[in-house]
């Protein structure tokens, strides 16, 4: 059965457009898009190359702004705050994981870990994060120390050292092969069901849609359809 | 430690090359400015301690003679506080085993303890009251003699030789800066001040209850204008009409002069090394930040505000300014003690209180955190302002096109490698702009230093070897009759004697007027020849004046234009004269006409005071000791022996100066050639990694690499050829004073000199930058992600 929907969503988008003045060419990414997203849910974004997800997705974690449209997080409406407020929210709430770890190649992983934990309020230890994705015995690695899996797993420790409510995730397993993938996706479903953060997940591999509650559909800037799992997954059952 | 203070140290570590070279670019300015600024300073304190320990006048006048009761009515001139009066007669000297002349000056103690410019004895003690033989020396001479108290001297006032006794070793607040009339430089081993007690030189000298000198201090608040006006008009009788104050008095002028030229080092050489040093942080922060772009957006999206990666990036910039700061300080306190003492090498001072006050270093460290913030807060807050989103893609691909040249239709001449340099300068024209700039900027500043060599060497060819080119000199106690040229004639080694006669004099043009000597001179002469800029002869007038170029600049006058002309001395007459035209002098600012023309302005029949000889130098000693014995010569010098003094004074100095420049040139050619190589290999090298997995040997990937930094560099060396010429214009308009001029002269070989510096730094850094490139780890190079 799938996990019944709380009433209220944290994340509301109505028509939501983005629009990047390139000069000759105005490139319309988003172009009205609506969507919900639930309290501890996890949704996962499908959709060919190009057709907003990743702008969506920042644009959710105030990363970015939208041209047109608004965005509420819990009723606060994220597309008239002001740079201050974005990032005292990225700062409370949002954990990020970007489909290119993006860690500082000049801290270890312990130490990428601290530089959130620092900053955060009630955050864990940096080594329980990383104790959460399977890396205890790494973490006086640095990041060319690691392998890409590994490197993507300290990211999401990273992204959840802070008990963020929201976890955003872009292609978190682009990089990597089905078995690591695999543990990078059970760190990020294990995260979703313990701290109950609400997770959205943008992948290109279809497969991986079964361990969400829904899967949005993107296609040239809007949402296409909506589809609600029957049977969510763990990750370690899904195959590709 | 903060995870983000541990990040910024091992970044910093990791750029440590680069860093030590924005350091050392720094530290070069911070340099130049604690060297100059602490110099300045220590030698201005000394001057007014020692103006004051040793009571330097405040006015001073010259006389012929006037009785000794005269000195209570300048007493009571309003505002006068104390008077004291001296003599003071020109002497020449000879002692055991020296066989040039030696001319100076000898200056009465009073007789009681004195009152103004006291004496202060390095060694030995004051002659005794009414001992006739007892003197002090100055120190500069006794040092260039190693004379100590006890040695014992020949010396000749008013034509009688007499032996005196070196009782002390002293200096004078007056003589710090002592100038033999007629030279260039100071010459201590042949000019010498003494002084004795005044009753056996009132004497000798034919005062007796007389004076020829008088000093004075002024009261609190009192118009040094009006006490120099009624000291005139009371001295007018006695020959004096030269009251003035300290700005005048020859010695503290030279000091004056000094001190504004310390000034300017102290500003012109640490903006140019702060300017370059700026850049360097500036290049190298953007660079440092456009490969953070995806870190900054990390810290971005995880909620660091953008004035905690601000003040992260500022942080590295303020280590690396404490570093500049540092090592600049340390070495300007190196370079100011090592340039105080060459100052005390001219300048007599009898003590140098050399430190580095806390307000020099104050203003360094404002300067270099000044420095190390406009280098920064830019890159920075750009790199802070970008959006997360933005910054969190791959850097797009860099937006190229055909380069200028390709476009014109060049192409077919360019390799490929070689087009990838044209179009990467074309890409980034104000970041190749500005490490072009900074290369030449390094050109320029070699070429000061190499300017002041060029131009002494061709102020001494000009004056010695062109303009002066007599072998002796001689002066007589006063004006003689024309005849007197025939017993120096016949002294055996002088084969020629040409006459001049010195008359002081007041030149005026409308409402300016300078004093000055006016000088007869024969028109057909050889041995002093009047000669203009490009060295060419200027011809002597029947009636008229010729003026030293900047004399005539001073007085507003050119030629064609009438001047007053009025006699200081004789019958004093006052004559309207043609200025007919001017002549290229480098020290001291004169006034000349024909020799007989002068005598008849005077009324006198043919008199001379002084001569030039052309003489045989391998018989000099036997003309010395002829000339000695000659009542009617004051005073002799040597040609050959000015030259000497000048070279030995100067060349110390000049290659001091020109060794640092050299030095402080390089750092700035390798820390911003180094810097661009290494920016460029660091933005390049995934491209430069690929093309070596395509099959391009190192030595193409090097070319590509290292022919843009060649580009850059030969572009910067005629430019900086060009800066160059025009600071060291700068600098010798700024030394231009009637008290010398520095010729505007920059020889080939010092343009040379300094292409070739550049072109060593630029091989040295490229090695260090190819060595990089051979040892690529083309993996490595290829898995980073920036
Ligand atoms: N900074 C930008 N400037 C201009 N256009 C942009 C920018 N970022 C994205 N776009 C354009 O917006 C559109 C949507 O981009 P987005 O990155 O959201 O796609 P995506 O769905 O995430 O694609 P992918 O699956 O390939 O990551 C694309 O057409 C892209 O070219
Ligand atoms: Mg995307």
């Amino acid at each position: 059965m799938a996990t019944p929907a709380p009433a209220e969503p944290i994340f509301a988008a109505r028509g939501v457009t983005k629009v990047y003045d390139m000069g000759e060419v105005q490139v319309h990414a988003l172009r009205g898009v609506e969507m919900d997203l639930y309290a501890g849910e996890m949704i996962v974004l499908l959709g060919p190359s190009g057709s907003g997800k990743s702008t969506l997705l920042n644009i959710l974690g105030g990363l970015d702004r939208a041209t047109a449209g608004h965005v509420s997080y819990c009723g606060w409406d994220i597309t008239r705050a002001r740079e201050k407020e974005l990032t005292a929210y990225r700062r409370k709430h949002v954990g990020f994981v970007f489909q290119f770890y993006n860690l500082i190649p000049s801290l270890t992983a312990k130490e990428n870990v601290a530089a959130v934990t620092e900053i955060a309020e009630k955050p864990m230890r940096p080594e329980e994060a990383l104790e959460l994705v399977g890396l205890g015995d790494r973490m006086n690695h640095f990041p060319a120390q690691l392998s890409g899996g590994q490197q993507q797993r300290v990211a999401i420790a990273r992204a959840i050292a802070k008990r963020p409510s929201v976890l955003l995730c872009d292609e978190p397993t682009g990089a990597l092969d089905s078995e690591t993938g695999i543990v990078v996706l059970e760190a990020i479903d294990r995260v979703n069901r313990e701290l109950g953060a609400a997770t959205a997940l943008i992948t290109h591999n279809a497969d991986i849609r079964l361990m969400a509650n829904r899967v949005i559909h993107m296609a040239n800037g809007l949402v296409g359809s909506v589809d609600v799992v029957e049977n969510r997954l763990k990750p370690g059952e899904l195959r590709w | 430690m903060r995870v983000l203070d541990r990040k910024l140290f091992r970044e910093l570590w990791g750029l440590k090359a680069q860093v030590l070279a924005i350091a050392l670019v720094l530290a070069a300015g911070l340099a130049t400015y604690v060297m100059a600024a602490a110099t300045l300073d220590s030698l201005q304190r000394t001057q007014r301690r020692m103006y004051r320990e040793f009571r330097f006048p405040d006015m001073f006048s010259n006389l012929k003679r006037a009785p000794e009761s005269v000195a209570a009515r300048i007493a009571a001139i309003p505002g006068v506080r104390e008077v004291e009066t001296r003599v003071v007669a020109p002497v020449t000297m000879e002692f055991e085993g020296y066989r040039f002349p030696i001319n100076g000056q000898i200056v009465s103690l009073p007789a009681g303890a004195p009152k103004l410019n006291l004496p202060h004895l390095h060694s030995g003690r004051l002659p005794e009251a009414h001992r006739e033989r007892e003197v002090l020396i100055s120190d500069g001479f006794a040092d260039a003699h190693k004379m100590r108290p006890g040695a014992r001297l020949l010396v000749t006032v008013n034509g009688r030789q007499r032996e005196v006794d070196v009782v002390g070793i002293a200096s004078t607040p007056e003589f710090i800066y002592q100038l033999a009339p007629g030279s260039i430089v100071p010459d201590f081993a042949t000019y010498a001040i003494l002084w004795m007690n005044r009753k056996p030189l009132e004497a000798a000298f034919n005062m007796t209850g007389a004076f020829n000198q008088v000093a004075g201090t002024l009261d609190p608040g009192a118009s040094l204008k009006s006490v120099l006006d009624a000291m005139n008009a009371l001295l007018e009788p006695y020959g004096g009409l030269d009251a003035h104050g300290r700005k005048d008095q020859v010695s503290h002028r030279y000091l004056s002069e000094e001190f504004r030229q310390l000034e300017q080092m102290a500003t012109m050489f640490p903006a140019i090394f702060l300017s370059v040093a700026a850049f360097l942080l500036n290049v190298v922060l953007s660079r440092l930040m456009a490969t953070q772009r995806g870190q900054i957006a990390i810290l971005k999206a995880f909620g660091y505000t953008n004035a905690a990666i601000v003040i992260h990036f500022l942080k590295l910039a303020v280590l690396i300014a404490a570093v500049g700061l540092a090592l600049g300080i340390a070495g300007g306190a190196w370079l100011g003690s090592g340039l105080a003492g060459l100052y005390r090498d001219v300048y007599r001072f009898p003590y140098l209180d050399f430190a580095i006050l806390p307000g020099v270093i104050g203003i360094s460290a404002a300067y270099c955190f000044l420095c190390a913030m406009a280098g920064t807060v830019f890159a920075v807050l750009r790199a802070a302002r970008e959006s997360p989103a933005v910054a969190m893609q791959p850097a797009a691909p860099g937006l190229y096109r055909a380069s200028l040249l390709e476009r014109l239709g060049l192409e077919r001449m360019f390799s490929q490698p070689t087009r990838m340099i044209l179009r990467n300068i074309e890409r980034r024209p104000l970041k190749s702009f500005l490490s072009m700039i900074g290369v030449a900027m390094s050109t320029g500043i070699l070429i000061t230093g190499g300017f002041w060599s060029d131009a002494v060497d061709f102020m001494v060819f000009a004056q010695l070897r062109r303009a002066q080119i007599e072998d002796l000199a001689v002066t007589f106690t006063g004006p003689v009759p024309g005849r007197a040229l025939q017993s120096l004639t016949s002294l055996t080694g002088v084969s020629h004697a040409e006459p001049t006669r010195w008359v002081p004099s007041r030149i005026r043009f409308e409402h300016r007027s300078y004093r000055t000597a006016l000088q007869g001179m024969t028109p057909d002469g050889s041995l002093r020849r009047l000669l203009d800029r490009d060295l060419r002869r200027v011809e002597l007038p029947v009636e008229g004046v010729i003026l030293t170029d900047y004399l005539a600049t001073m007085l507003g006058a050119k030629p064609g234009d009438i001047l007053t002309v009025e006699l200081l001395e004789g019958n004093r007459a006052v004559r309207q004269l043609p200025l007919t035209g001017l002549v290229s002098e480098y020290v001291g600012v004169n006034a000349y006409m024909r020799l007989d023309s002068l005598n008849r302005f005077m009324r006198e029949g043919d008199t001379v005071t002084g001569a030039f000889l052309s003489a045989d130098m391998e018989r000099e000693v036997g003309i010395y000791s002829r000339l000695r014995e000659m009542p009617a010569v004051a005073g002799t010098s040597a040609r050959m022996r000015a030259l000497r003094a000048f070279y030995d004074t100067l060349a110390a100095q000049m290659l001091m100066f020109a060794f640092f420049n050299t030095i402080l040139a390089a750092t700035i050619a390798v820390g911003v050639i180094y810097n661009t190589a290494r920016i460029t290999l660091s933005e390049r090298s995934r491209e430069l990694a690929s093309l070596r997995v395509l099959g391009y040997t190192r030595g193409e990937v090097s070319y590509i690499l290292l022919g843009e930094l060649a580009l850059l560099v030969f572009i910067a060396i005629p430019v900086g050829c060009g800066i160059g010429y025009s600071l060291a214009g700068a600098m010798a308009a700024s030394a231009r004073t009637e008290l010398f001029r520095v010729p505007m002269v920059v020889n080939v070989g010092t343009f040379a000199f300094a292409a070739l510096v550049v072109l060593i730094a630029t091989v040295v850094s490229a090695m260090v930058v190819r060595h990089r490139v051979d040892h690529f780890d083309l993996v490595e190079v290829l898995k980073a992600r920036e």
